[in-house]
């Protein structure tokens, strides 16, 4: 075999870790920054541990929040885990959105059960197909896919605005919204007094699914060969042109259901600016959980506990809720700078 | 008739010309940074800190000129960082660039909350058109080529400056071998990291001065991610511009261009989405990125770190 992959780490659990001690000096950072915005640093923290793990209604709004970043650092971290930089992740939901409310507006979402499925997978099939142009023009003509992706993320967001907002999607009245989608095409509520929905479920069952993908088979393999080595693995016999577009849109696909879920799940319609960034968001989580399915969940579940708790910070403290990407951005930087001084000392130890 | 055409033509060709400015900043200083062999992606972060901290210097000291030196150290003090990152610590070099513009995007919404709250924040006076005798008055040309603020002209000095410089001096040289081939460079007794550093400052110090402008000179106030991927954007314009400061202009010219259209059609009412409207620089830059593929031009060593083990 010519082709010869960098396994994951024997060390994964401590190159997980590094990144979580690395996280508490983004704490004590973003502490100074409140001191000087005049807020106490303990007690926003403090609310920030009940806004997130204080009760089952917190536990589940920060699962609510998770599933979305779950599913788009899947997808971001599929795609980077073949070397492919598919920044779009966020504009790929939004066309995941449009494609799941198109039909569970149609007479196919009044089925019972079947509605929901199909929704999902009219959303992965939107996601995959928007990613899928970025994918045409890298694979057929060799342009950077980073810019086409944030580009199409831009263009994504604008229509969905223009279809809710005077468009063809917009509900009877004033507001920028669709109709609601019948209860037929809604993903079921998992625990009562909470928002959390069978979309969860999904999440994590995606993430199976994408660690057998890319681990356990052999399209897996080649899609991850064609990423760390082009030139050897076209000389194996695969086709790169066809790897790059099947990469792209399965992780165009699971950004789609993140999209899905959202109109399903949460505000049972489409709306201007459904997603707060998760999809950018996304890119830290797949950097920080090492691009593996497991590390990208839990990543995301603390993200997601960030965010749900920054809206508690917000509404007692008025700490703006921006404090959570500030974070999450410092995290990662931290968690670069970790690594790089976890490296050193490996090297130290080897002599 | 002919003279409401006119009229509007000079419109035009005066707002695609102020809209090219900040992209012109962002897209020549990027081209440094990838001509020393560093691909920039925290252009974005640079260029929204650049924003915010030019209107936190102008807020502060009421002065728009202070306003700039701000915008311009914020994104060099970022792209210091960058540099930290990709250079001292060897990190790939796109995961720097996207950590920075994400750290951009995060802080500056933080701390502007964090500083004004949410209620009424301030206003800073725009730099206006500065009327230059005997050059305005001319017919036509006046108004379309001498009728800019100060920043404009300096935008376009940056382009004959910024050539010399890499073509006519030994800065330039070295900045050129470093992008080219670093081993060269190195055997040469040219640091390579010191080299790239300065660069990527440069590049970091321009990116912060489009992002002053679009407060300082375009709305005069800060807004949220206001930078809407112009980062980016001139990301795609250094390509188009085939990596030379004359293509650059040319392509960040007829960008600003097409972002003026947008106005111009609203105001000749046009009957479209406003939202479309609003799309078509992306479009533009996707389709600009489509039609210059071809990237035989791009500095060989580009998002290569070097080492000097070569491992």
């Amino acid at each position: 075999m010519i082709v010869s992959l960098v396994k994951p780490s024997r060390n994964s659990i401590i190159r997980t870790l590094i990144p979580m001690g690395t996280a508490l000096l983004a704490f004590v950072v973003t502490a100074f920054l409140l001191i000087y915005g005049g807020f106490d640093p303990l007690e926003a923290y403090g609310l920030l541990l009940q806004g997130s793990v204080g009760g089952v209604r917190e536990i589940g709004e920060t699962l609510v929040r998770s599933t979305s970043l779950i599913l788009t650092g899947l997808a971001i971290g599929f795609a980077f885990r073949c070397r492919l930089w598919n920044i779009g992740a966020e504009g790929q939901l939004y066309f995941g959105a449009i494609g799941a409310v198109v039909i569970a507006l149609t007479a196919v979402g009044q089925i019972p059960v079947f509605g929901v499925i199909i929704a999902i997978i009219f959303g992965a099939i939107f996601g995959g197909a928007w990613a899928a142009i970025a994918g045409l023009l890298k694979s057929r003509l060799g342009v950077n896919e980073i810019i086409v992706t944030i580009m199409l993320n831009f263009i994504a967001i604008l229509f969905v605005d223009f279809l809710v907002r005077g468009g063809p999607l917009q509900a009877v009245g004033f507001e920028p919204q669709t109709e609601l989608i019948p209860l037929t095409a809604q993903l079921p509520m998992l625990i009562e007094g909470t928002r959390l929905h069978a979309g969860f479920l999904l999440a994590i069952g995606a993430a199976i699914l994408v660690y057998l993908i890319l681990f356990k088979s052999k399209l897996g393999f080649s899609l991850r060969a064609t990423g760390v080595n082009p030139k050897a693995a076209s000389y194996a016999g695969i086709d790169i042109k066809k790897s790059i577009l099947i990469t792209i849109i399965i992780s165009g696909a699971i950004a789609g259901v993140a999209g899905a879920a959202l109109v399903q799940g949460v505000n049972d319609r489409l709306l201007p600016h459904i997603s707060p960034g998760y999809g950018f968001i996304a890119i830290v989580i797949a950097l920080l959980g090492r691009e593996h399915p497991l590390g990208i969940v839990f990543v995301a579940v603390f993200f997601g506990a960030l965010m749900s708790g920054a809206n508690l910070m917000y509404q007692t403290m008025g700490i703006p809720v921006a404090i959570a990407g500030t974070l999450q951005a410092l995290v990662l930087i931290f968690a670069l700078i970790g690594e790089f001084i976890a490296r050193w000392k490996f090297k130290g130890v080897g002599k | 008739m002919a003279e409401v055409l006119g009229a509007i033509i000079i419109t035009l060709l005066v707002s695609g010309l102020r809209l090219s400015t900040p992209l012109l900043f962002a897209a020549l200083g990027e081209k440094i940074a990838e001509r020393a062999g560093v691909l920039n992606l925290g252009v974005e972060g640079m260029m929204i800190m650049g924003a915010f901290a030019g209107f936190m210097g102008a807020v502060i000291s009421g002065n728009i000129a202070i306003g700039f030196l701000f915008g311009i150290a914020s994104g060099a003090l970022m792209a210091a960082l960058m540099g930290f990152l990709n250079l001292t610590l060897r990190t790939n070099q796109l995961v720097a660039g996207l950590a920075i513009w994400l750290l951009g995007l995060g802080l500056t919404a933080f701390l502007y909350r964090l500083i004004f709250g949410i209620g009424v924040s301030p206003y800073v006076k725009p730099l206006g058109p500065t009327y230059i005798p005997g050059l305005t008055e001319i017919p036509f040309v006046g108004p379309v080529l001498f009728n800019h603020d100060p920043i404009v002209y300096i935008g376009w000095a940056m382009v004959p400056i910024l050539y010399i410089l890499l073509f006519k001096t030994k800065l330039g040289l070295k900045i050129r071998t470093v992008g080219e081939n670093p081993k060269q460079a190195d055997t040469q007794g040219v640091s390579v990291v010191r080299i790239r550093y300065l660069a990527v400052m440069i590049g970091g110090a321009m990116a912060g001065m489009g992002g002053a402008y679009l407060v300082l000179v375009m709305s005069g106030e800060f807004v949220e991610g206001m930078t809407n991927a112009r980062g980016w954007i001139a990301l795609a314009l250094v390509i188009f511009g085939r990596w030379h400061p004359i293509g650059i202009f040319g392509a960040c010219v007829l960008f600003g261009m097409v972002d003026a259209m947008q106005f111009s059609f609203q105001a000749a009412g046009v009957k479209a989405p406003h939202q479309l409207m609003l799309m078509l620089p992306y479009i533009m830059a996707i389709a600009v990125m489509a039609f210059t593929y071809k990237r035989t031009l791009q500095p060989a060593a580009i998002g290569v770190p070097y080492s000097r083990e070569g491992k």
